[in-house]
């Protein structure tokens, strides 16, 4: 080992090849490298285009050139076609900075046919901190490349079938959402034909009585259409507010009575309940309303029927509370439980699993209703 | 007293016409056409004058209603007012309309309506409150809607 001290190493080497290496033969470490399985070579950068001046038997074999044509040459006869053009950027970087650097790079042999190149190359300096030549190492990868390959190619292709069932199943619901639309398209223009009948029908009536009667059938119709209208106008059709529905129904109905001397007082905290107890309630607060509207408020000595009619919506945990209340004659005098709008408001208030009471407010009217109101769950389609 | 509305009736399902030809009836203003199509709509624009038309979005030749709304725009001679069970088919721009009626509409919701678009029409900016299922188009939102009651 003391040709180290003697002779430059590239020096060294180069004779090691020119000569057969006389030297080279009773070197251990030399030997080593010219007959490891490992291809290595050994380029001068201090000389025009940083030729090879030493390549063991292993490089050959992986190349398939003969040492003759090797010798002297730039590495770059390795590239071929297909070699990745940033690849050799990141190499040819690593050696003006003189920085070590592992890449792989697809090499070509001498008969053309390519092989994965795991490049190892750094810069070895002499004691003076000299660049004296470049090492670099050669591994042929393309068994672990091609299953790199096959790998990516599978993930590629599971991608894909996910990428086509997501866009299967959103043509689905794409489909779903139209059909929806749909039906709730001529739901809305089939509510709005039968409040129609009813009003042309009305309209022909001579009896007061009848004419009463089909004014009833059509707010409880009307009733169940701002419902549907209501609940198709927001986006999540699973749930509907209660509130903005009871704040419509009111000053419909008032405005709809021509009573202006009737005034309203609305305590109303936005509440949200499942789409399937929208329509019971909204019967119900219908029914109440009306009732106040009809029966709460008799005619003063002054000829008017002034009055007020209150709705309170609160809910107090798990549980959602209406109160319809009127300071009219109050309902002492009322027939009992015969009359069609009782019965629906009670059978209503069964359906919902509610309580329900009539209190005297003296003067007038309060209906207490309170049920259950599990919260509401977004986005939960039933 | 203000000046009663003629009014213009695009609509293809016939008893929904008649009832709206009877409730504008009642309401005191004057029906001066139904049609029930693009091509019946644009004759009736052309032949006679009316204030306000009432534009259903789904016609007996398609979804037109956007497109009459469009020819009536040109002309300049109406007002538009959408009336649909579908508002979500109206383009964000409402094709110059004041606002749609939804369906199914009540009949008190009807009658305030005619009463808003009438003061709209006759002494804008209506001072009536806008009634529930009516909503403006964002044009007249911002020169109707901050002046209401
Ligand atoms: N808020 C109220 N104030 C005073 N009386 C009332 C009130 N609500 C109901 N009543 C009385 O209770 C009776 C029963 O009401 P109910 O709603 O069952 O019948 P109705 O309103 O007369 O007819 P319909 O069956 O069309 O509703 C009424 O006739 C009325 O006498
Ligand atoms: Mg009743």
């Amino acid at each position: 080992m003391d040709w180290k001290r003697t002779r430059e190493p590239a020096d060294a080497w180069r004779m090691t090849d020119d000569l057969h290496a006389e030297h080279g033969k009773g070197d251990p470490f030399a030997a080593a490298i010219r007959a490891t399985r490992m291809s290595m070579i050994i380029t001068d950068p201090r000389q025009q285009d940083n030729p090879i001046v030493f390549a063991n038997d292993a490089f050959l074999r992986l190349t398939g050139y003969e040492r003759d044509e090797v010798m002297g040459k730039n590495c770059r006869f390795l590239q071929g076609p297909k070699t990745d053009k940033a690849a050799v950027d990141k190499v040819r970087a690593a050696i003006e900075d003189r920085a070590d650097i592992a890449v792989d790079l697809l090499n070509y042999r001498k008969d053309g046919s390519s092989f994965w190149n795991a490049l190892y190359i750094s810069p070895v300096s002499n004691d003076k901190g000299e660049l004296q030549f470049f090492f670099a190492s050669q591994l042929d990868v393309s068994d672990r490349k091609s299953s790199e390959h096959r790998v990516k190619a599978d993930k590629d292709r599971f991608e894909k079938a996910v990428q086509e069932r997501t866009s299967e199943l959103e043509a689905a619901l794409e489909a779903q959402t139209t059909l929806l639309h749909e039906v709730d398209h001529r739901v809305k223009n089939n509510l709005q034909m039968i409040s129609s009948l009813i009003i042309m029908q009305s309209r022909t009536m001579k009896d007061e009585s009848t004419k009463q009667s089909l004014s009833t059938m059509l707010a409880r119709i009307e009733a169940l259409s701002t419902v549907h209208r209501r609940l198709y106008q927001s986006k999540d059709v699973s749930r509907f507010d209660v509130s903005d529905f009871a704040r419509d129904l009111v000053s419909d109905l008032l405005t709809a009575s021509g009573r202006s001397e009737i005034k309203s007082t609305l305590d109303l905290e936005p509440i949200v309940i499942s789409a399937e107890k929208a329509t019971p309630v909204a019967l119900m607060v219908n029914e109440l309303v009306t009732n106040a509207l009809k029966h709460a408020f008799k005619e003063k000595p002054d000829g008017t029927r002034a009055g007020r009619i209150g709705i309170k919506m609160s809910q107090p945990d798990g549980h959602f509370n209406i109160e319809v209340s009127d300071d009219g004659v109050g309902m002492a005098d009322a027939s009992g439980d015969a009359s069609f709008g009782m019965r629906l408001i009670k059978s209503l208030a069964r359906q919902l699993r509610a309580d329900i009471e009539w209190r005297d407010a003296g003067p007038g009217t309060k209906v207490i209703i309170s049920m259950p109101n599990e919260p509401q769950q977004k986005g939960n389609v039933s | 007293m203000i000046e009663p509305l003629k009014v213009l009736i695009v609509e293809d399902e016939a008893l929904l016409a008649m009832e709206l030809e009877g409730l504008v009836e009642d309401a005191g203003h004057s029906v001066v056409g139904w049609a029930t199509s693009l091509t019946e709509a644009r004759t009736m624009v052309d032949t006679t004058a009316a204030d306000i038309a009432f534009v259903d979005i789904h016609l007996t030749d398609g979804p037109t209603g956007v497109e009459v709304a469009e020819y009536i725009g040109q002309k300049k001679n109406a007002m538009v007012v959408f009336m649909t069970a579908n508002p979500k088919r109206i383009p964000d721009h409402f094709a110059g309309a004041i606002g749609v009626i939804a369906k199914p509409y009540t009949m008190n919701g009807l009658t305030s309506a005619l009463r808003y678009l009438q003061e709209g029409v006759r002494r804008p900016p209506p001072v009536s409150v806008l009634p529930s299922g009516f909503t403006l188009s964002p044009a007249f939102e911002t020169v109707w809607a901050s002046s209401g009651a």
